[in-house]
């Protein structure tokens, strides 16, 4: 008899889900939890090149309360059944709203999306982990509280909580977020309720305002983890600055990359630009303002010279550097200055500010992301190749000139010999630099998904053996990513997992993390 | 003390945003979605939900122009929870049925 279900957790028969699913609905109702393939479609779509029935859940549950988290983990414990936890479900690139592995039930909180507190003075937020940042937005917009977000390129759709808990960055001065979280509300798989740093204390009012708390400091633990269902969730807000100053260098060589490199670390690490400054490729900009089919016929990837043809027809440099200037205007001043000079020194550099940039579409979207503007635009990158496929390849860098060419280097020779093109970008650091490849292909084509995986795997493997770490990666490279972080941070993860989760019900695989 | 309140802000955000949208739409009387359990974020109309996520794409040359199409509401309704190539899928939790219903007759319709 065919399965009244779509998919099971691993290892539960039937009837084992079916008083499971029957204790879901006892806490949440029969109209939050979802088991019919139809409700259960949108959190079956990723844009990863392996059958959507790989990450097929089993059932989702939409749950708004701390109290039904508790209640539903301790079902979960009763009856051996996983559940993925999601946000906004918008980890687009990284497995969007799927679980990691076929038959997981998702517990879906983007219903639980109360903005509990924003403090104007200490400039905070206190959200739970459905609030997107377009609602967050909205709301300090409508108070005109003058507080800035900073968040990742799927801005409206997606939110603080879930991207800063898979450490995602943005592009203002507070664009390494988890550096600006400051407390967390989270179920553990017991359970019980932990309010981490301050918020453990009765009667604190310091939890979002000194992170560290007292004794270990817990929170990174429950970051790209499955050690707990965080439902409460702190972070600081930018004030606004009295003046913002974005502007554009463009370079128009691929081994400028050095000079750019060489030239910005200082100014970051001195603080003179402030913000998660992005070397974006000529062709991670294009596709705002270009189509590949204009350029190139055939099935392989394109050209170095068809690349400096759209450079030349669309006011893009091989390299384009955004960055900001944010304070006052005699900060800003001076730090103009500054930049001018140290960008002008070898006279390659071409440098664009607002004015000379009115019109361009992709200077109007970093523009808007370094301001913590709400801005899609750079989903254009989705039309490159068309057909639905992205994954994001994401090696750290030192902020060295040399190691970020010999990233971008390898990184598109492994694309072009699999018929794929370097939609890449280097951002955030001062120190390092998060090296943010889209691999882009049409998941409409059995060879292109073939050769994308292929590709994907490779560049792990090569960039792994060159000391090269990834820092974040889709749910079908999880474990083949915890692999290459050595087995003895493989045994302490499973250690923890161990003691905090005994039988196993959060989120296993995450970060390759599983009993 | 300028914290909001989130009970008192979320009414007062309401209130404008149905004030707005019926003075710049002028669509047909909107009817309440249900409250959220918790008094959280709730959709109030489907021109709400067009422009705060549809229109980022639609609206701006990364997607296809959808309005003025008279495209079905039901071929909609079914773009939105299945995705469509590289657009993502939109989940209950996210766009409930109703707003859904109602995202799809007002692009249908404008």
């Amino acid at each position: 008899m065919a399965s009244k279900y779509i998919a099971l957790p691993h290892g539960v028969s039937e009837q084992t889900f079916d008083a499971a699913i029957s204790a879901f609905r006892g806490v949440l109702g029969e109209s939050n939890v979802l088991v019919s393939a139809e409700q259960l479609a949108p959190y079956i779509k990723t844009m990863m090149p392996v059958p959507d029935s790989d990450h097929a859940p089993s059932a989702a549950l939409m749950a708004t309360t701390v109290e039904q988290i508790q209640k539903i983990v301790g079902i979960c414990n009763k009856y051996k059944v996983p559940v993925w936890p999601i946000s906004t479900g918008k980890n687009l690139g990284y497995g969007s709203a799927a679980p990691a592995e076929r038959g997981q039930v998702v517990l879906d909180l983007k219903r639980m999306n109360r903005i509990l507190e924003v403090d104007k003075e200490l400039a905070y937020a206190l959200v739970e982990p459905g609030v997107t940042y377009k609602q967050l937005y909205d709301h300090i917009a409508e108070r005109k509280l003058g507080l800035w977000l900073s968040m990742p390129a799927p801005s409206a759709i997606a939110g603080p909580v879930g991207n800063t808990l898979d450490r995602g960055v943005g592009y203002t001065p507070y664009g390494e977020h988890f550096l600006f979280a400051c407390g967390m509300e989270v179920v553990l798989a017991n359970g019980e309720v932990l309010r981490t740093g301050m918020g453990s204390m009765p009667g604190s009012n310091t939890w979002q305002v000194f992170k560290w708390g007292y004794g270990p400091y817990l929170d990174g633990i429950f970051t790209q983890s499955n050690y707990g269902i965080v439902t409460k969730f702190g972070f600081w807000l930018m004030p606004a600055p009295p003046v913002f100053k974005p502007f554009v260098i463009q370079y128009q060589d691929e081994e400028d990359i050095v000079e750019i490199v060489e030239t910005i670390r200082p100014l970051r690490i001195n603080g003179i630009i402030p913000n998660a400054v992005v070397i974006a490729h000529a062709l991670y900009e294009a596709p705002t303002k270009a189509r590949r089919s204009d350029y190139v016929t055939g099935s392989g990837s394109i050209s170095d010279e068809a690349v400096r043809k759209i450079t030349n027809d669309h006011n893009l440099g091989i390299w384009n550097v955004y960055a900001a200037l944010y304070g006052t205007q005699e900060q800003v001043d001076v730090n103009w200055n500054i930049v001018r000079q140290a960008f002008g020194k070898s006279g390659k550099a071409k440098i664009l500010t607002e004015k000379e940039s009115a019109g361009d579409p992709a200077f109007a979207y970093r523009a808007a992301l370094m301001r913590g503007d709400m801005t899609l635009k750079e989903f254009s990158l989705y039309n490159w190749r068309g057909g639905g496929g992205s994954m994001w390849f994401a090696p750290v860098s030192q902020a060295r000139g040399g190691e970020t060419l010999k990233q971008m280097s390898l990184t598109k020779e492994i694309l072009a010999r699999h018929g794929l093109d370097y939609s890449g970008e280097f951002i955030v650091g001062m120190r390092d630099m998060h090296h943010v490849v889209d691999v882009l292909y049409d998941k409409t084509n059995p060879k292109q998904v073939k050769a994308a995986y292929e590709c994907f795997d490779e560049l792990v493997s090569t960039f792994s053996a060159q000391g090269y770490g990834i820092y974040r990666v889709n749910t079908a490279f999880m474990d083949k990513v915890a692999d290459t972080y050595g087995p003895v941070q493989r045994k302490i993860n499973k250690t923890l997992k161990k003691a905090l989760d005994p039988n196993g019900i959060l989120a296993p695989g995450k970060s390759g993390i599983r009993l | 003390m300028r914290k909001t309140a989130p009970g008192a802000g979320a009414i007062g955000f309401m209130l404008v945003i149905v004030i707005a949208i019926a003075a710049a739409t002028m669509t047909k009387a909107a009817f309440a979605a249900p409250p959220a359990p918790n008094g959280g974020f709730v959709w109030k109309d489907g021109p709400e939900v067009y422009t705060k996520v549809c229109g980022y794409c639609h609206e701006q040359g990364v997607g296809p122009v959808i309005r003025g199409r008279a495209l079905p509401p039901v071929y909609i309704r079914n773009v939105v929870r299945n995705g469509s190539r590289a657009m993502p899928s939109f989940r209950i939790a996210e766009i409930d049925d109703e707003s859904l219903t109602k995202l799809a007759e007002y692009i249908s319709a404008n």
